[in-house]
């Protein structure tokens, strides 16, 4: 069923594609709440910052703790710089990713050296410090004050406040995202990237430049990290510094590891999953984020390798199916 | 003069205490091969046990420690089934989420079982402050930074003495350095790991009630900023070495403590996720000297 | 590939299940008035028993069935999981408590309260999410909440947009109440306590010279250390000053920093559970100084978690009086309910709720959003468990302060309203 579903899908593709996308462009007619479209902001933003970290962790392999840093760079530039100078909201989309792009490349100039949890350690590391600096570096990120009252997008006398179109900015930023990484992944260097994840040192003797790969790796998974910071800042409009804690990174890679790393759907279901269970888990108050957790821990056990999967590469986690311990007899390794 | 001697004693003291939360993560790490999130739930649990004996029983510190152990030796053997068990042939990540919903879980779980509020854990030892006379400078060491220091040395020559001396320490180091040929010198892995996997649960929980003590409260999320702490030290040691990650700790520590005299408390962990970083890139291995790539 | 087909199933399932919920939602709005009338009307007669006053409990009823009247909906927001449980915890049981006393007493003008509390986690995209939800829902006549400034401040433009009041019972930024002619706090801006203390504690009453400071590094440490070191410097007070991070535990590094300033009193700026972590390190490091905390008030988890509890001196708006009755009887029934002792912040909450009832007792006519605002605005001095209340022109309030500090684990005033009455 699922092979004729993918043969029906690569069949018609483009329709389909444009199908959907006219869908979503119509939803905040057809919803009459601005709660639920509020929901689905929520979960667009998520999506595209969760394939930010995919990008990262699903496509070459690194395993980055610290998307939280990178959301906070783009967020505060957005907002100081539209705050302080006025500068309109959409070149500042460019100049947030290309902040967190540079961050990034500074964080992964360590990271070429190590690899695994080394790695990870530091990138965690790095967005902690992020988070510190903008708590205390009063003069531009307001320290503990924060940022209030970012001015809102413009856009031809439409009022951005509302939601409703305010969708259309996240709507836009999700489309151009994986529009843009699809096409990135398809070529040279996406193929590089992936060549990385699956044996760095057969890559390496084919002679792709990994260093140089998984730096630019990083910096793209960062720069739209920052794009969709620079979008987040005038939606909530009041950042501040607790906003980025690590836990907001662990929530994002939830979404990544739930959806399915690797794949460029993945992300998206995973925002929709949190979102919905968070959202739907609220009828049992305090004990919503205990059965939250059960049921993230149920599906990684169900679904190790994600709703989506990643079954054609190292990632899908194949392996622990418990056929194959059953074949090796009694105690599995 | 006086004064950078005096924050030292408090770096060491407090560096100690993470040397011992490192000790008990690079066990695990070494031991099962993949990272935890759920430590420093793991040390809260530990710190609740001893909360709950100094107030239902008495203040007796060696029952509240035997307590302590027990309380997180136990939710080490879940955390393991859930997380651990299924996944060791997986990639890293897998796992790795599993703990993160642990540490939710267990985090949540506390606060409605626990209370949500902090409470206190006082007078278990006296406040009394022995002042040393050292060239001029009087130093003031409080008797529970000794009863510190004291239990987290002599727990990690304890846990030296089993690693080297028993036959199960020496299963574990075996596992620890390669799962395979432990498998093929017919090592029980999965109930060693599970072993492995509990003591360092179990120091964990040594930890939390030294961090109750020290800190004088307990509360269900205190252990969310120590878990990342263990995590740096225990990578700065070179994740599985015990004395490497014990002497990571205690730098740790010393340089959150001395970074205080030139700027504010805020900037604590910027001083050891900094430090942590600047070691990295001199030695990628962390302290620990040999060479090729590890975990 | 079975097990694929089975997990996006149960995807769409889950996504199907919310869009039927919304769907739901909206039947029961529909039904909404006539249910909750006849809870009402239940609730009523339960809860007043055979006191009932016929006319009123007739009158309720009337009200309820007649027209969509009788009951007024509040929008909780608070932290009820997370970093800040225990707090949202004391905000479900305070708004819940002054509810259930209100609607006890047979409801204010005819109109009795109803509460719906949705979790935030204190964080901003959830605040503004579930303001929104409140905001929508017409029969939601104002909000209570967020706990902390930051998520308080995101609904500005959603409080602003939908005409509907934020009554926050504990964002404390200087810049909160001011942000939007519909936010309201009662927390108590930082410009009289902090110059206060500076002035009347440390001078006047303390009479001492050098003080050290350690303080949270928030919106609201910020604000009180502004107002406090320009008075303090108008006084002449040497002061040195410390900053540690929310969710910091151990404090003996900045006591060491401290002490070796040899400071003549200690200073804690903070209101949650610091305050009596940081006093007790200082004890425990063998540090004989007296300690004076802005922030807390005379909360009762202070005094229950201090080791020296009679060396404390706190600047407080209010006081659990030992001897009024009614106090105690908070305070215990508190502690019943919650499993510890209350701090300043549920008692804030349980204000909050009345503040809302008094407002809608000098209504007359159909309560809307509009008109509850106004009228907040224009209360007349209102004294509840957390003192006096009288808002300002941009919806804060300036409280007035005595000094208090413990004896024999019981709070005692110590110099009364009178004692700073001159001003600054």
């Amino acid at each position: 069923m699922m092979q004729q579903a993918k043969a029906f899908y690569e069949k018609y593709k483009v329709i389909i594609l444009i199908v959907l996308a006219a869908v979503l462009a119509i939803l905040p007619f057809v919803i009459k709440k601005t709660l639920y479209i509020r929901y689905l902001c929520n979960i667009m933003m998520y999506a595209t910052l969760a394939g930010s970290l995919n990008a990262i962790n699903g496509y070459s392999g690194q395993f980055c703790l610290g998307q939280a840093g990178f959301f906070a760079i783009g967020a505060y530039t957005g907002a100081a710089l539209a705050k302080n100078f006025g500068i309109s909201f959409w070149p500042l989309l460019i100049v947030g990713g290309l902040m967190a792009a540079l961050v990034g490349f500074i964080v992964s100039l360590p990271t070429l050296r190590l690899s695994g949890i080394y790695l990870s350690i530091v990138t965690l590391g790095a967005s902690e410090i992020i988070r510190i600096i903008a708590q205390t570096w009063e003069p531009v990120t307001g320290g503990s004050m924060g940022i209030k009252q970012i001015p809102y997008p413009e856009f031809f006398g439409v009022d951005m406040f509302k939601p409703q179109n305010y969708y259309y900015i996240f709507l836009g930023l999700l489309i151009l995202f994986l529009f843009v990484t699809n096409r990135v992944l398809k070529s040279r260097v996406g193929r590089a990237w992936m060549s990385i994840r699956e044996d760095e040192i057969a890559s390496k003797s084919l002679g792709v430049e990994t260093s140089r790969y998984k730096s630019t790796n990083f910096m793209y998974g960062a720069f739209w990290a920052g794009v969709i910071g620079v979008a987040y800042a005038p939606f909530v409009n009041y950042i501040e510094a607790s906003q980025f804690t690590t836990d907001t990174g662990f929530n994002v890679l939830a979404m990544v590891v739930l959806g399915g790393q690797g794949t460029l759907a993945g992300p998206i279901l995973g925002s929709v999953v949190v979102t919905v269970l968070t959202e739907a888990l609220r009828f049992l108050e305090s004990w919503r984020y205990v059965i939250y957790a059960l049921l993230i821990i149920f599906m990684m056990w169900v679904r190790p390798q994600g709703l989506m999967g990643a079954s054609n590469s190292m990632l899908a986690g194949g392996k622990i199916k418990v056929k194959e311990e059953k074949k090796k007899g009694g105690e599995a390794k | 003069m006086e004064y950078i001697l005096n924050q030292l004693i408090n770096g060491i003291c407090q560096g100690s205490i993470y040397a011992l939360m490192a000790i008990g993560y690079s066990v695990i790490v070494g031991v099962v091969g993949m990272v935890t999130f759920t430590y420093g739930e793991i040390m809260m649990i530990g710190a609740f046990s001893s909360y709950y004996i100094f107030t239902g029983l008495s203040n007796n510190l060696p029952l509240a420690i035997l307590g302590a152990f027990a309380g997180s030796f136990i939710i080490g053997s879940i955390v393991y089934k859930l997380c651990y068990e299924r996944f060791f042939n997986a990639p890293r990540h897998i796992s790795l989420l599993c703990t993160i919903g642990i540490s939710m879980l267990i985090k949540n779980l506390a606060q409605i079982v626990f209370g949500p509020d902090t409470k206190p854990v006082l007078n278990v030892i006296d406040n009394t402050t022995f002042t040393l006379n050292l060239f001029g400078a009087n130093l003031n060491i409080r008797l529970l930074q000794i009863v510190v220091i004291v239990l987290v040395i002599v727990f990690a020559v304890a846990l030296t003495l089993f690693f080297n001396k028993t036959k199960w320490g020496v299963m574990l180091r075996a596992v620890s350095q390669n799962k395979d040929a432990s498998y093929l010198m017919g090592i029980s892995v999965k109930r060693t790991a599970l072993l492995g996997n509990c003591i360092g649960c179990g120091f964990g929980g040594i930890a939390g009630i030294l961090l109750a003590l020290y800190y004088g409260s307990v509360s269900a999320t205190m252990g969310a900023s120590y878990s990342t702490k263990a995590f740096a030290a225990s990578v700065l040691g070179g994740l599985v070495d015990i004395r490497f990650s014990a002497l990571g700790g205690l730098c740790i520590g010393i340089i959150e403590n001395m970074g205080i005299i030139f700027t504010s408390a805020t900037f604590r962990d910027v001083f050891a996720f900094a430090f942590l970083i600047l070691i990295l890139i001199i030695r990628p291995q962390g302290f620990v000297s040999k060479k090729g790539a590890r975990v | 590939m079975k097990k694929r087909v089975l997990a996006l199933t149960l995807t769409f399932a889950l996504a199907a299940s919310v869009l039927a919920g919304c769907g739901g939602d909206k039947a029961e709005e529909t039904k909404a008035p006539e249910t909750k009338a006849e809870e009402n009307k239940e609730e009523t007669q339960a809860s007043e028993g055979g006191e009932t006053q016929a006319s009123e409990g007739g009158e309720t009823q009337a009200a309820a069935s007649g027209e969509s009247k009788g009951v007024i909906k509040l929008g909780g927001l608070a932290p009820l999981t997370g970093q800040y449980a225990e707090y949202g915890t004391g905000f479900d049981i305070g708004f819940h408590k002054a509810i259930e006393e209100i609607n006890a007493a047979g409801g204010v003008n005819g109109y009795t309260f109803e509460i719906e509390i949705e979790d935030t986690q204190s964080d901003p995209v959830n605040s503004s999410t579930m303001a929104t939800k409140f905001a929508e829902d017409d029969e939601v006549m104002a909000l209570l909440g967020d706990f902390s400034s930051s998520a308080a401040k995101s609904t500005v433009q959603i409080c602003d947009s939908y005409g509907i009041l934020q009554l926050s019972p504990t964002a404390s930024a200087s810049d909160y109440a001011a942000m939007s002619p519909y936010f309201f706090g009662i927390m108590g801006r930082q410009d009289v306590e902090a110059p206060f203390l500076a002035k009347y504690v440390l001078k006047e009453y303390l009479g001492v010279q050098k003080i050290a400071v350690i303080r949270v590094d928030s919106d609201w440490g910020k604000s009180c250390y502004d107002n406090f070191i320009a008075q303090a410097d108008k006084e002449d007070l040497e002061v040195t000053v410390e900053t540690y991070a929310t969710g910091e535990k151990d404090f003996s590094s900045l006591i060491t920093k401290m002490q070796a300033e040899n400071p003549d009193v200690l200073v804690v700026m903070d209101q949650g559970d610091p305050v009596a972590d940081i006093f007790n390190q200082a004890d425990a490091a063998g540090w004989k100084i007296k300690h004076v905390a802005l922030g807390p008030g005379t909360s009762e988890q202070v005094v229950k978690r201090l080791n020296d509890k009679d060396n404390l001196i706190v600047t407080s708006p209010f006081f659990f009086d030992p001897d009024d009755a009614e106090l105690t009887a908070w305070a215990e029934w508190f502690q019943s309910e919650a499993g510890f002792a209350p701090t300043i912040h549920p008692a804030c909450a349980y204000d909050c709720v009345y503040l809302i009832a008094e407002a809608v007792k000098t209504i007359d006519g159909e309560v809307t959003r509009e008109n509850l605002r106004d009228a907040l605005a224009n209360l007349p001095e209102y004294t509840g468990v957390t003192g006096a209340i009288k808002f300002e022109a941009d919806g804060d309030i300036k409280r007035n302060y005595m000094i208090c500090g413990i004896e024999g684990g019981e709070w005692k005033v110590l110099e009364g309203f009178e004692f700073g009455a001159a001003g600054f």
